[in-house]
């Protein structure tokens, strides 16, 4: 984490090696990466209830845009006095990245861009365990199994950077919009697997990546 | 030389993590909304067909003499009424100026979510309403939907 807050520093860093430096073109190596979320797993390790892992793909197209997919499988459950809520699902995400950075300064090592991407998780969800209380009394009961497809967008800013040859670690906070929860408004899900909370429109997440990066191909840039 | 485009950008980002990363304060929420679900009933005075409190309003569940949701209320132009999820139907006493009558409600019951703080209730659609006629003249269902809203479902002409 430290060394991703240093990103930030090195950049700059790297921008004043740049103004000093004398070629004329810069080869820049376009990348296939792939890598996969650290947060999930770390998450359930710290004693939380939830399993989450994310694997991505990032294929550049050229020195700043990027091709992106990512699959996943999350498991949730949540207890509290008056019901219980457990999901299950893979989610899958398809999108572009761009990065921010001029390619003369990320000679494909750093990345502070932004990605977007249309995403679809296939879950199932139960509720063993409801109970409501008025005038009359207790009332228990549950929801059954159910299985539906949610439709939603994220948009995930981020830093990445190369801490060995081919190998970056980076983070991204994902903005995410639910566009459609697969279900009717009596029974919207609590959570969505690869989305967050169901019952809002918005949703925010954090990923720690580790990425692998693998050059396919050489462009050269004018400086 | 350092590039005042391309460090803006980097500022901008490092802005917009900062601020979505302060979005994941995970402080638990605590629940906000109306968890109870009621069916409304409003009265209405049989002759002029306006709305009207009468003197006087207790309301109880049938088989639960004792447990008044309202006792001699006055001045209640609107009554709340809780269904029993437990059952399709429930039925109340109802005594409008010291004269009492029964309605019962037919209905289906079905879960709804209401948030993840304050988890599920029950949701209601009235199939019917039957009563006695001692001092209600009529009940007109004008709202079949039973939700948290706590909005007028039936009206009762005396």
């Amino acid at each position: 984490m430290k060394r991703t807050f240093a990103f930030s520093f090195s950049i700059l860093l790297q921008l004043f090696m740049f103004s000093a430096s004398g070629a004329d073109t810069i080869a820049f190596p376009l990348k296939i990466r792939a890598g996969a979320d650290l947060f999930g797993p770390a998450y359930r390790i710290a004693g939380k209830n939830n399993i989450s892992f994310e694997g991505l793909l990032i294929i550049d197209r050229d020195t700043s845009f990027s091709w992106v997919v990512s699959a996943g499988y999350q498991k949730y459950f949540f207890s509290q006095y008056n019901y219980e809520y457990s999901a299950k699902g893979l989610f899958f995400k398809a999108g572009t990245e761009i990065n921010a950075i001029s390619p003369l300064v990320s000679r494909g090592k750093y990345f502070a861009g932004a990605g977007l991407k249309y995403a679809v998780s296939f879950y199932t969800y139960e509720a063993p365990f409801i109970s409501s209380e008025n005038y009359w009394g207790e009332v228990n009961s549950s929801i059954g199994r159910i299985s539906r497809a949610a439709h939603f967008i994220e948009v995930s800013p981020g830093i990445r950077t190369e801490v060995f040859k081919n190998i970056m670690i980076g983070w991204s906070v994902h903005l995410r919009l639910l566009i459609y929860s697969g279900t009717g408004r009596n029974l919207r899900p609590v959570y969505i697997p690869g989305y967050g909370n169901g019952t809002k429109s918005f949703s925010p997440g954090l990923s720690y990546y580790l990425i692998w990066s693998i050059p396919y191909k050489t462009e050269k840039i004018n400086r | 030389m350092i590039k005042p485009r391309v460090t803006g950008l980097i500022s901008g980002f490092a802005l917009i993590l900062l601020t979505a990363l302060l979005m994941f304060s995970c402080t638990p929420q605590s629940c906000q909304e109306e968890t109870e679900v009621l069916i409304g009933a409003s009265f209405y005075r049989s002759g002029t067909g306006r709305i009207a409190a009468p003197d006087s309003v207790t309301v109880y569940g049938a088989g639960k003499e004792g447990s008044y949701i309202y006792k001699k209320a006055a001045g209640q132009q609107v009554i709340f009424l809780p269904p029993d999820a437990s059952s399709d139907y429930c039925s109340f006493v109802i005594g409008i100026n010291g004269i009492y009558d029964t309605l019962t409600f037919s209905y289906s019951t079905y879960p709804h979510l209401l948030s993840k703080e304050c988890g599920y209730t029950f949701y209601y659609t009235t199939a019917g309403c039957t009563f006695t006629t001692n001092i209600i003249d009529t009940v007109i269902i004008r709202n079949n939907r039973v939700t948290n809203r706590n909005e007028e479902n039936i009206r009762i002409f005396f």
